[in-house]
């Protein structure tokens, strides 16, 4: 809609002239114009509230009794205390206790999808007999919805439930321990090392067969293939899948607060920490976890990015420079 | 005459060389097949296994170990979308309809230009703009609630369906316009500067142009966008009530109060989980290609 108006309003502008120039200039507010409604709805939906979370948390409200009059006053300032007061005494523990679990649930988890995510590609990436519905049944649990698979999850590992009986034992995977912790990564496993595989497959499929066969020539084995070949040229592939799994493990909610439950020492991240602070209708600290939170995520992007290179730009970036 | 011997025995030699490679990779290859259905067939237990259990009558739901030979009955079903419980799950799936379906076509809309600024004429500094929008992936989406809750209730657009047809547009649009540009960037320049220089004007550019090499874009962006809006629960939680609640809303509501009978509860999570399982499974080729955010092109 907007881009046949801004049509009709370019293109007599650019045809009389000095075609390259005012062509260069046409095309700039052009772009202007087709770009501007997606950053206003961005700029309003997502940046209003996560400036006005930043505010909130800079923000310390105490309660008091007015003297004179006998009512509740609400003196509002500009404060760190929220900041402060996440690194210190009992509040200090949890914090540490959640930024614990939201690096180990990362590490581990982005750690066991890519190898399982490899190897699922490597052995789809030959032609069989059934690949495609392979391919759609492991795209099953990554469609479906986390609350339904922190449900089923939930269900396989009740105490009289399926993972109990197969693996014959008698553990309360859902109680707090080190037991939830890993339900939660194989959970979050199940979930999404089918995902890093499809990526990883659409990425193993561009290689050309003769780079194989040149190899083969040079008389290579199979595993130093792999390791010289084709993960070499994986690579982009596999860097783009692993950093997007990373900005979301870090912001991991949903799986944990479904199949354990919040408020547990093992399984509780930061972002359900946040929740909790809000539902108990603390703002400020709900607010402040949230950006420490962000900060966190921001870092750990800005540092896999200049230290892996992720080509997250893709090859545009050759094409326009 | 030479060239009939010539084309001949090509397709002929093709098919003799094509057969025996076949055969002789089959002794491993028919373990690596076996392996591959082995897996598929683990990921995709636990739901089929789900799907059964929605199929028995609850005493047969209740055994442990499950049984397959449990007479199929559609008694689960009955249940749950039947007003067993004074309830019904048909406004929540119209809802949930209505935010997803409307979200993702205002998405595409949005998007759509976004990219191709980004892509076939690209701005300057377009990598900053890009980068602006990969940011907004990483901020935490529990920090936004309380803001968003707070402005909600001050304009009265609590349990509205609006609202999350709003907030699941700016959700998804980020990923949009990167796989959007990604599929863009696949246009050919030369196609875009001989239809300039024929005097082509953008709309005829976009329809006969870009439109052939990008609809494949389309449809998984926005199947990807329908997917993630369906299974959206944190702020459809917090921002609904009775009138607005979505599918996922209802249904763990449903779970808190009907968690005993296993055969309802399968029947009704497979009843939410059937509309993005059929648009996974009509486009999954699109979806991987989608996936890959031009990663790996």
């Amino acid at each position: 809609m907007t881009a046949t108006s801004v049509d009709a309003r370019t293109v007599p502008a650019g045809k009389p002239r000095g075609h390259v120039t005012n062509r260069r200039a046409g095309v700039g507010r052009l772009a202007f114009l087709l770009l501007s409604p997606s950053v206003l709805v961005l700029g309003l939906v997502i940046g209003y509230p996560i400036v006005s979370a930043l505010r909130i948390s800079f923000v310390k409200t105490t309660e008091g009794i007015d003297a004179n009059t006998g009512l509740i006053t609400r003196t509002t300032g500009f404060s760190l205390d929220n900041y402060t007061n996440i690194f210190t005494g009992e509040t200090g523990r949890l914090f540490w206790n959640a930024f614990w679990n939201t690096t180990t649930f990362t590490v581990t988890t982005v750690v066991i999808e890519t190898v399982v995510g490899v190897c699922m590609a490597l052995i789809m990436n030959r032609a069989f007999r059934g690949r495609g519905l392979v391919r759609a049944s492991i795209l099953v649990p990554w469609a479906i919805p986390t609350a339904i698979s922190g449900l089923l999850w939930r269900w396989i590992f009740t105490s009289q439930g399926i993972a109990n009986d197969v693996l014959n034992t008698h553990v309360l995977w859902t109680t707090e321990g080190i037991q939830s912790w890993l339900a939660v990564v194989i959970a979050d496993t199940w979930k999404t090392a089918p995902f890093i595989g499809l990526l990883v497959l659409a990425g193993l499929q561009i290689i050309p067969a003769e780079v194989y066969e040149a190899a083969k020539i040079d008389g290579a084995d199979a595993w130093r293939t792999f390791w010289r070949i084709t993960l070499p040229l994986v690579q982009p592939a596999l860097v783009v899948a692993v950093l997007f799994r990373m900005l979301d493990v870090l912001r991991m909610f949903d799986l944990p607060f479904v199949l354990i439950g919040r408020g547990k020492m093992s399984t509780d991240t930061l972002s359900i920490l946040a929740y909790n602070e809000m539902s108990n209708l603390r703002f400020g600290p709900a607010a402040a976890y949230a950006t420490v939170l962000f900060v966190y995520v921001a870092i750990v992007a800005y540092v896999f990015v200049r230290v892996l290179g992720a080509d997250i730009v893709g090859r545009g970036v050759g094409r326009s420079k | 005459m030479t060239s009939i011997t010539d084309t001949a025995p090509v397709p002929a030699t093709r098919t003799a060389a094509g057969a025996p490679r076949e055969k002789r990779r089959s002794p491993s290859g028919l373990v690596l097949t076996l392996l591959a259905w082995v897996v598929g067939v683990l990921f995709v237990l636990p739901v089929l296994w789900m799907a059964l259990t929605s199929l028995h009558s609850e005493p047969a739901a209740a055994t442990n170990p499950p049984s397959i030979a449990a007479p199929p009955t559609l008694q689960g079903y009955r249940d749950f979308f039947g007003a067993g419980a004074g309830t019904t799950p048909w406004p929540s799936l119209a809802n949930s309809l209505t935010a997803s379906v409307t979200s993702t076509i205002l998405v595409l809309l949005l998007s759509i230009p976004a990219a191709y600024a980004l892509s076939i004429k690209p701005v300057r500094k377009w990598t900053d703009v890009l980068f602006f929008f990969l940011s907004t992936k990483m901020l935490p989406v529990v920090a936004g609630l309380l803001p968003i809750y707070l402005f909600a209730q001050s304009v009265g657009l609590l349990d509205n369906i609006w609202l999350l047809v709003l907030f699941y547009t700016s959700m998804n649009l980020p990923i949009a316009v990167w796989m959007m540009r990604s599929f863009l960037a696949e246009v050919p320049v030369e196609m875009l500067e001989a239809a300039s220089m024929d005097g082509a004007g953008l709309t005829r550019t976009l329809q006969s142009v870009v439109a052939p090499v990008v609809m494949p874009g389309i449809a998984a962006t926005s199947l990807i966008c329908f997917i993630f809006s369906w299974n959206e629960l944190l702020f459809a939680r917090v921002l609904t009530g009775t009138v607005a609640q979505t599918a996922p809303v209802y249904l763990t509501g449903f779970v808190t109060s009907q968690g005993l009978f296993l055969a309802k509860v399968c029947a009704a999570a497979v009843a939410v989980s059937l509309p993005v399982l059929i648009a996974g499974f009509a486009a999954q080729d699109k979806l991987v290609q989608g996936l890959s955010l031009g990663a790996v092109k």
